[in-house]
């Protein structure tokens, strides 16, 4: 739990941040909007007390009431892991810029998030489906998405007509989409 | 057939019922007590023919240019139990076809068609310490059209059922396939997942299940060996396979 | 004759149309009525890369392979553009094992979420459970016993060199060597019953627990552990020797698949790959958990970035790995491998992050917590996808024959990748 880190943050981003700096156990945590994701990781990748170069993570979160998108970052600087969460994208146009201008690598994170959620990463060269049949119709990740559906109609759900798919016995209805606050 | 419960007799001898593959035709059913419930009742399905998805595969389904195999389909006089392929050529002796059932059965050779774990623990079977090459099956083919065997080792989800029964359907018969570990049986663990198909047997027919995450090499060899078996049993008629297994209805 | 046909990217001189009704009609289905098997797309191109991708130019051809291949990696399917024998371009395919382990262990509870965890990156199952329930820990603020961490730093590191000893065997034989496979199979397997005989399983161990291990060490597990180790250097050496003294093999792959550090940072690479670019980055010294500072071993890296210093590097750390183990046999604490802990989990609501390294890179889980037994979201970081990024940095001007090489040799797992 790095304080010091917790200031310089606060310092430095102090109009990007639309939340506190929350930290727990070896993670620092920043809340920011998907208009401030280019400014606020160029920021930490170049500036010379923050080097966050490392990207160690790229996902995206479906909260039942936004969609967010989190990168978990580290640096030389600091001992805790970085958890910048760009948060408040809606659930039905998510969009936010793509960080493959900093790390290339990011390019099929961001393809796996769009794959699960449908989140649109702009400037991202390559947005297709990676791990689904690029026909599918369906985001799984999302939480209003529940298992048999699309999966019926697919090639292997069932060539004869007594197969049916597995329906999970306490499958929520779309009532019951499970919503968390934060 | 011993049933009985005697403590000394563990069960392993010739004759007993636990000890005879109930797989085999003419041996009688295990006797099973167990109390049906809903999640209990098996899905029986019929002995019946398999028959390809795709109605235009195999030349459309059209009858066959050799005609006198179709007469002799139609008296039945090939499923008599001495009945053997040399009935339809009539110029190799009969005794040929049991060489020809030895010669298939240990020298099966595999399909290199890992897909997940069980792919690491089909390698591992198929190397020094559990051989597979003490029973032929060393030469894993790379290309489906020099294979026998299609292990298929590993979840099979839905976007690669497409490839993999393009693979099937591109080895030549005869040809045999082995549902490896849990999730080519029925899904496994993946059962409840969008995206896996529950059990291999909804796209190909499947001449053996061997069930475990993963079987251990010995289950596979086990298995294979059941393989080895049936091709010796079925004397040739092997298109005659039923999907899922061959359960009685009073198990 | 430069017929073209109608889908882009394609041309038609050699198709079965020109032999129609010719005394060569080879008269069987061909793909094409099957239905189209062709690496390129039946859509038109969605985005930038694929339209960059798909497009041919003069002299170049898509080749597919597709996702059953000779090469033990798994159902990888990649398209390559290729100029005659050297590849221009590729691009994989991937989600031909895609089980949707995300959304499984949303609707599982934590005890049950574990298990979908170890199939992911199946050679080394320890360390995909690792990451998840250090996240759970860290969400339900349990300290695991000293003895419990010893051990699944034990059992991790022999899980380590296993999964090393299968990256020899598996880039030998995407070069053609078929000895070292088997020798790296009986090595494995030693390794495996070993771990059998702690954890009960050969390969999805299933033995990591949230606040503890499964079960305590035994007297078989040891007894096979003090035998193997007696032995276990001079049989790494010699499948060693095999390799670095055949000149076939270190001239095929020194120079090969090349990168340097700063592209290897901005492809996100993690692990092995990136040490041997020069960047001293392992997880277990930059970001330690477990009991790793109390352990002495050192970090190996090199400075070339070709397939050579990969596989060289990986063969050192088979070698601290051994280190790791000793220490730990003669550190092992005594006390209980469990912490005490109630049956029906409810963390904190809130979110947690673990990171270790494992044999392919940084392995980590982020979990959301919403306060019920079923974690909200469970995203699962897996480094065999980031580096299968880097294939394409690293393919073209190479050889068609060198493309598994350096696929294996950056070591994915398409479990992992697939998740």
């Amino acid at each position: 739990m790095d304080r010091a880190l917790k200031t310089r943050l606060e310092r430095r981003f102090a109009e990007q941040l639309t939340g506190p700096v929350r930290q727990r156990h070896d993670e620092t945590e920043i809340r920011i909007g998907p208009g401030g994701v280019t400014q606020v990781i160029t920021a930490l990748h170049d500036e010379p007390d923050l080097r966050f170069e490392f990207l160690a993570d790229l996902a995206g979160v479906d909260t039942g009431e936004v969609m967010q998108v989190v990168y978990h970052l580290w640096s030389t600087t600091t001992s805790d892991w970085l958890r910048v969460i760009a948060d408040g994208l809606s659930r039905d146009d998510p969009r936010v810029p793509s960080v493959t201008f900093m790390w290339k690598g990011a390019e099929w994170m961001e393809r796996e998030a769009y794959d699960m959620f449908g989140i649109t990463f702009e400037g991202n060269r390559d947005l297709r489906r990676i791990y689904l049949p690029p026909d599918y119709q369906s985001f799984p990740l999302r939480k209003d998405f529940f298992l048999p559906d699309d999966a019926a109609r697919s090639p292997g759900g069932g060539v004869r007509p007594m197969e049916r798919t597995h329906t999970p016995r306490n499958a929520p209805t779309t009532a019951t989409v499970r919503r968390v606050g934060a | 057939m011993a049933l009985t419960k005697d403590p000394d007799r563990l069960g392993t001898g010739p004759d007993d019922a636990t000890g005879i593959g109930s797989d085999i035709e003419g041996q009688p059913a295990l006797p099973a007590v167990r109390p049906s419930d809903a999640l209990t009742t098996p899905i029986v399905v019929p002995n019946s023919l398999w028959q390809a998805a795709d109605p235009t595969a195999y030349d459309g389904g059209r009858p066959t240019d050799i005609t006198h195999l179709a007469e002799f389909e139609a008296s039945g006089a090939g499923r008599r139990d001495d009945a053997r392929w040399s009935g339809v050529l009539e110029v190799i002796p009969t005794k040929a076809d049991y060489v020809l059932d030895l010669i298939r059965m240990n020298s099966l050779w595999p399909l290199l068609s890992g897909l997940a774990c069980c792919a690491i623990e089909m390698m591992s079977t198929a190397t020094s310490k559990n051989d597979m090459d003490r029973w032929g099956m060393f030469p894993f083919r790379a290309s489906p059209r020099q294979a026998d065997v299609l292990i298929v080792a590993g979840t099979l989800t839905t976007k690669m059922a497409g490839p993999l029964v393009r693979l099937w359907e591109q080895m030549p018969e005869p040809k045999w396939c082995v549902a490896m570990g849990d999730c080519t049986c029925s899904g496994g663990r993946y059962k409840r997942s969008y995206s896996t198909v529950e059990g291999i047997d909804r796209v190909m027919p499947v001449d053996v299940y061997v069930p475990g995450c993963p079987p251990r090499p010995e289950g596979l060899i086990y298995g294979m060996m059941k393989l080895q078996q049936l091709v010796k049993d079925r004397r040739g008629h092997w298109p005659e396979r039923a999907i899922g297994p061959t359960v009685p209805e009073q198990v | 004759m430069t017929a073209t046909s109608a889908r882009p990217g394609t041309r038609s001189n050699d198709r079965a149309e020109s032999f129609a009704g010719s005394p060569d009609d080879p008269r069987v289905q061909l793909d094409r009525d099957l239905g189209v098997f062709e690496p390129v797309p039946p859509y038109p191109p969605r985005t930038e890369r694929e339209a960059e991708f798909y497009t041919l130019r003069d002299g170049e051809m898509f080749i597919n392979m597709g996702p059953q291949h000779p090469s033990t990696h798994g159902v990888l399917r990649v398209v390559l553009k290729l100029d005659g024998e050297k590849v221009v371009d590729l691009d994989p395919v991937l989600g031909y094992l895609h089980r949707g382990v995300e959304k499984l262990c949303e609707n599982a509870d934590y005890h049950q979420a574990i298990c979908y965890l170890d199939p992911l990156e199946y050679v080394s199952s320890l360390f995909c459970e690792w990451p998840g329930v250090m996240a759970f820990e860290k969400l339900l603020d349990v300290q695991v016993p000293r003895r419990a961490e010893y051990i699944r730093v034990l059992s991790a590191e022999l899980n380590r060199v296993a999964s090393h000893a299968l990256f020899l065997g598996w880039m030998a034989l995407d070069l053609g060597g078929l000895t070292p496979i088997l020798w790296s199979f009986i090595e494995r397997d030693e390794i495996v019953d070993m771990l059998a005989s702690l954890t009960g399983q050969r390969m999805l161990f299933n033995y990591f627990r949230i606040g503890g291990v499964n079960g305590d060490l035994n007297h078989e597990f040891l007894s096979r552990l003090g035998d193997w180790m007696s032995r276990a250097t001079e049989q790494i050496e010699a499948g060693n020797t095999l390799l670095n003294e055949n000149e076939i093999f270190v001239r095929r792959m020194r120079g090969l698949g090349q990168i340097d550090s700063k592209t290897a940072l901005r492809m996100a690479m993690s692990g092995p790959n990136l040490r041997a670019t020069g960047v001293p980055f392992d997880v277990r010294r930059a970001h330690p958990y477990s009991v790793y500072p109390e352990l002495d071993f050192d970090i190996p890296t090199r400075d070339e970035g070709d397939c050579l210093a990969r596989y060289l590097l990986r063969m050192d750390e088979i070698k601290q790995s051994l280190r790791i183990i000793d220490q730990c046999l003669h550190q092992m604490p005594d006390g209980p491998i469990m912490a005490k802990l109630p049956r029906l989990l409810r963390p904190r609501p809130g979110r947690a992050y673990a990171g270790i390294e494992g044999p392919r890179g940084q392995y980590a889980a982020y979990v959301i917590s919403d306060g019920t037994d079923q974690p909200f979201r469970m995203r699962i970081h897996d480094p065999s996808f980031i580096h299968l990024q880097a294939v394409g940095v690293m393919m073209p001007g190479h050889l068609v024959a060198d493309t598994m090489a350096v696929m294996a040799s950056l070591d994915p797992i398409m479990g992992g990748v697939d998740k």
